[in-house]
């Protein structure tokens, strides 16, 4: 276990050093962040004084490695844009992307599990046939149109919900959050269920398939011939042999709503992450971009070993010290 | 709930008048449907019998005879969209096909308890789990008594250090102590009707021996009532008092066990039992013999035509295997090093003559498949020689390999997996031949048109896909497929253990027949003791990687020598009903695994040559 957990921190630190290099050498690739700082008019000498403050006279090996000095150190550069550390403008935004990505995982699992559970248990009531054909839609709408749709018919003919911000926000360890208020609950609406519908369909589909393949297992022939409850057959008996996959996916896609909600986020206005590094990139923030692009590494790491614990909790014929290995 | 039952004791009470006492459950004909293509389909068809209290009943038959769905139709645990439950399940009087679902689960599990075999525990929850689940369910205990309850049920199963094993999963214990685990749970509620769905197929015979000898202990203890669904006939004269014969959904014959067995009414039960080889049947000749064949419409048998010596023993042996010896790495720790090593089999030695069947048998992880499969070199062995008509397979490079490979070929267990279900039954015999470019597709397709008669099958099946022919046929397949080569040895891997009774005396019958024909050598590789008597010239057995026992096959049988082979000849079920009521002492031994240390050093081995050709290992 802990050799396993060793091995692992090993794996991701030799990630992130590969990371911190492609981040570089991309975001230099892109463009100079100096033209688009300073206003057109400014002097040579001007621009000479804000090169060398921000280092880009130095060669670029040698920027890669201060960099890497100062990422030992906790400081991950100062945004051009900001004046403040990389880090810190990141952290500020990141409270609103979490709780949009885990509300939307959290949507997701409470509509999609039992929705999953009823499909594969009457795979041919008309109810299980209506939500597959629901689930394609999920699949292939364009989230950015469904956005449109959801505050075209909640907030506008309806007027039910608030189509933009974050609404009213209350401060816990530091960090202002809305899902604490009801006004902010209400602001959270609409865009966590624009980014769920996609994974509703996905986790609905996984279940499904997962229930179709254990329900004719003998286990489960045995348990209803001991005289269980139904109930208690499919909530404790099939749903923990089917979540496996259902964990391995969410993992991944909590992953990617923190990481590429950016299209849900800029359509709702929702001051996270995702708007943050849409906005760095167009003014070419270097050190926002690289910041942002590590923090996302280290996000899905943390994730990942999420996922394998779980595996160990959910299957106990998993061994992490055999994995990876196979 | 009260008047009903009450009611339904007087109307019991009601029917003429009834000399023996009521049975605890009564199938009143029973009928069974599936939807199939959208059309009900009768898959059990008037089916009654009775079970007393304290009785056993077996219910026997081959795959497809409803012996399952008579047990899940009785628990009504059939899927109730797509199946069809008639007539009466009486328990004690009271009729369980109309009772409320409720009432039903009620009794499942608490009345009647069912096991199934021993892999049917969910993989992700602790033994205790299961126990505590059960007890909790119907007897309404709380988790601390329940818990208290499910280590004393699993003393009384005999399982050691319950206090440990108890939070452990299903699997990290034995098949044996798998099922030893739902027996116990069957136990919980102390049920009036235990139903066991072969809940020994999967075992080893020794391991199979202790749980027939539990259930039979258990039964005497509780007094309640046993219904043992099997296809084993062994098993049936070792647990039963009463028998019941289906066949294609119906009932053929039913009766005391003994006169079942003894003197069958029926030419469905005489062809079955005609096809179950006897162990000590053989003793007064040294070769196989095949099995009698029944006319189903009169029921009388034709004796088997004998079986010719053979065996060639002036010539060189056609495969001889010296001092051969495989082990696989075990991995773990930190690094992913070798832990520890498998010995799966440990300098093994050997001949087999031109037209003779050497028999491996042991129990499972004795090495015996990884033996066969060294000698394809399927796996590669760590030392020893396989020498093929004179030439060592081990040094062999690909191109030379490939061309031994024609003289050896295996036929697998299981003819579902190893046919591919792509590829027409003519696909799939032509294709080695013609890989091996031994002849024009149009010789190919000549020789295995002939290979299918030979085999019994009709030549023009081979335009057919095997999910068009039923297991016995495809195991013929198999057969005719690896005949296609002209091989000289043939290494038959449980080749006909997955097989019904009939079914597999017909394949034994054809091996025996194509030995004859073209002098081919067997080295037939099987757990099953009575079916290597009928085939074999000579049984080498096999424990811990090691050949402990090798001679002629009479000599195995009739003198047994190393207490293992006598231990293996014990546990084998005969078909012999005075077994009922004896009680044997079997120790709860487990069968131990050939893992070893890396440091391990095999012992030098002694032998001890009993009578020529019968040599045993000295037990030190």
């Amino acid at each position: 276990m802990i050799s396993w957990f060793g091995s692992r921190l090993i794996q991701a630190l030799l990630v992130m050093l590969a990371m911190t290099v492609i981040v570089f050498i991309g975001v230099n690739v892109v463009g100079d962040p100096v033209a688009i700082l300073i206003p057109p008019d400014a002097t040579a000498a001007e621009r000479l004084r804000v090169v060398q403050a921000f280092g880009l006279d130095r060669p670029l090996w040698e920027q890669y490695f201060s960099f890497l000095n100062g990422v030992l150190h906790g400081d991950l550069g100062r945004s051009y844009v900001y004046n403040q550390p990389a880090l810190q403008v990141i952290l500020q935004r990141l409270p609103a992307t979490m709780e949009l990505a885990a509300s939307a995982m959290l949507v997701a699992i409470v509509i999609g599990i039992p929705l999953g559970l009823y499909a594969g248990l009457r795979p041919d009531s008309p109810l299980a046939k209506l939500f597959m054909a629901g689930s394609v839609l999920g699949f292939s709408l364009p989230t950015f149109w469904v956005g449109l749709m959801l505050i075209m018919i909640f907030s506008v003919n309806l007027g039910w919900l608030p189509a933009s911000g974050r609404g009213e926000t209350v401060e816990l360890f530091g960090m202002r959050w809305s899902f604490l208020t009801l006004d902010g609950l209400s602001h959270l609406a609409l865009p966590a269920l624009n980014l769920a519908l996609f994974k509703i369909a996905l986790v609905m589909r996984l279940v499904r398939a997962g229930v179709r393949e254990v329900l004719p297992q003998d286990y489960i022939r045995y348990a209803r011939a001991r005289g269980l409850r139904e109930g208690r057959v499919i909530w404790v008996h099939v749903l923990k042999n089917i979540l496996i996959p259902v964990v391995t996916i969410i993992g991944l896609e909590f992953g990617s709503v923190i990481a590429f909600s950016i299209v849900t986020e800029t359509i709702f206005a929702w001051p996270g992450m995702g708007k943050l590094i849409i906005d760095s990139i167009n003014v070419l923030d270097r050190p926002v971009m690289v910041a942002y692009l590590m923090m996302i590494v280290v996000i899905f790491v943390v994730i990942n070993l999420l996922v394998d614990l779980a595996y160990t909790l959910l299957d106990p014929r998993v061994r992490l010290a055999a994995r990876g290995k196979s | 709930m009260m008047t009903i039952q009450t009611l339904d004791r007087t109307r019991q009470g009601e029917t003429p008048a009834q000399t023996a006492p009521a049975p605890l459950l009564a199938v009143r004909n029973l009928r069974t449907s599936f939807v199939q293509r959208g059309r009900w389909t009768s898959v059990l068809d008037d089916v009654s019998f009775d079970i007393a209290a304290g009785e056993t009943l077996a219910v026997v038959g081959e795959s497809g005879s409803g012996k399952s769905v008579t047990a899940m139709s009785i628990m009504r645990l059939l899927p109730p969209k797509t199946s069809r439950v008639e007539g009466q399940v009486l328990l004690q009087g009271q009729d369980l096909l109309t009772l409320p679902d409720d009432a039903m689960r009620r009794i499942r599990g608490n009345e009647i308890a069912m096991i199934f075999q021993e892999t049917s525990l969910n993989p992700v929850y602790t033994i205790g789990f299961h126990i505590i689940e059960t007890l909790r369910q119907h007897r309404g205990l709380n988790e601390t008594q329940a818990r208290a309850e499910a280590l004393r049920l699993m003393d009384r199963v005999r399982i050691p250090s319950a206090g440990r094993r108890i939070d452990e999963y299903a699997h990290q214990f034995s098949g044996g102590m798998r099922q030893r685990i739902m027996i116990a749970i069957a136990l919980a509620c102390q049920p009036k009707l235990l139903i066991a769905d072969e809940p020994t197929t999967a075992l080893d015979v020794t391991i199979q021996a202790q749980i027939l000898q539990l259930i039979k202990e258990l039964q005497a203890d509780e007094g309640m009532s046993v219904m043992f669904i099997t296809h084993d006939m062994g098993v049936v004269a070792e647990t039963s008092d009463r028998t019941v014969v289906l066949y294609h959904g119906r009932k053929v014959e039913e009766g005391p066990t003994s006169r079942v067995l003894l003197s069958p009414h029926e030419a469905y039960t005489r062809k079955l039992l005609a096809a179950v080889p006897r162990l000590g049947e053989m003793s007064d000749s040294p070769l196989p013999a095949r099995f009698a064949e029944v006319d189903m419409a009169t029921g009388n048998s034709t004796a088997p035509r004998p079986v010719v010596d053979t065996v060639d023993h002036a010539a060189a042996p056609v495969l001889s295997v010296q001092n051969l010896t495989t082990r696989f790495d075990v991995r773990g720790g930190t690094l992913g090093g070798v832990t520890a090593r498998v010995h799966a089999v440990e300098d093994v030695s050997f001949d087999i003559h031109a037209g003779e069947t050497l028999s491996l048998v042991g129990e499972s992880g004795c090495g015996k498949s990884t033996t066969g499969r060294s000698i394809m070199r399927l796996v590669n062995p760590v030392s020893g020689r396989i020498m093929v008509g004179g030439r060592d397979m081990a040094g062999l490079g690909h191109r030379d390999l490939r061309a031994m490979r024609r003289k050896v070929q295996m036929i697998f267990q299981d003819p579902v997996s190893s046919l591919n279900a792509r590829m027409t039954v003519g696909d799939a015999l032509t294709e080695p031949f013609v890989v091996h470019r031994l002849g024009s597709r149009r010789a190919a397709r000549d020789k295995a048109a002939a290979l299918l008669q030979k085999v019994g099958l009709d030549a023009d099946m081979a335009s057919r896909f095997p999910h068009e022919f039923s297991g016995g046929q495809r195991q013929r397949i198999s057969i005719a497929r690896a005949l296609m080569l002209d091989p000289q040895i043939i290494v038959a891997d449980e080749s006909v253990s997955a097989l019904d009774v009939s079914v597999k005396a017909q394949v034994i019958n054809l091996l025996l027949d194509l030995q004859e024909s073209f002098k081919v050598s067997y080295l037939f590789i099987s757990h099953d003791m009575a079916v290597v008597e009928r085939v074999s010239h000579r049984v080498a057995v096999m424990y811990l990687g090691e050949i402990v026992e090798i001679g002629p096959r009479q000599a195995i049988f009739d003198n047994p020598q190393h207490s293992y082979t006598r231990r293996l000849i014990e546990a084998v079920p005969v078909v012999d009903p005075a077994r009922r009521h004896q009680t044997r002492q079997i120790p709860a031994e487990e069968i131990r695994s050939p893992v070893r240390q890396l440091d391990y050093t095999p012992p030098t081995r002694q032998w001890r040559t009993v009578a020529p050709g019968h040599f045993v290992m000295d037990e030190g």
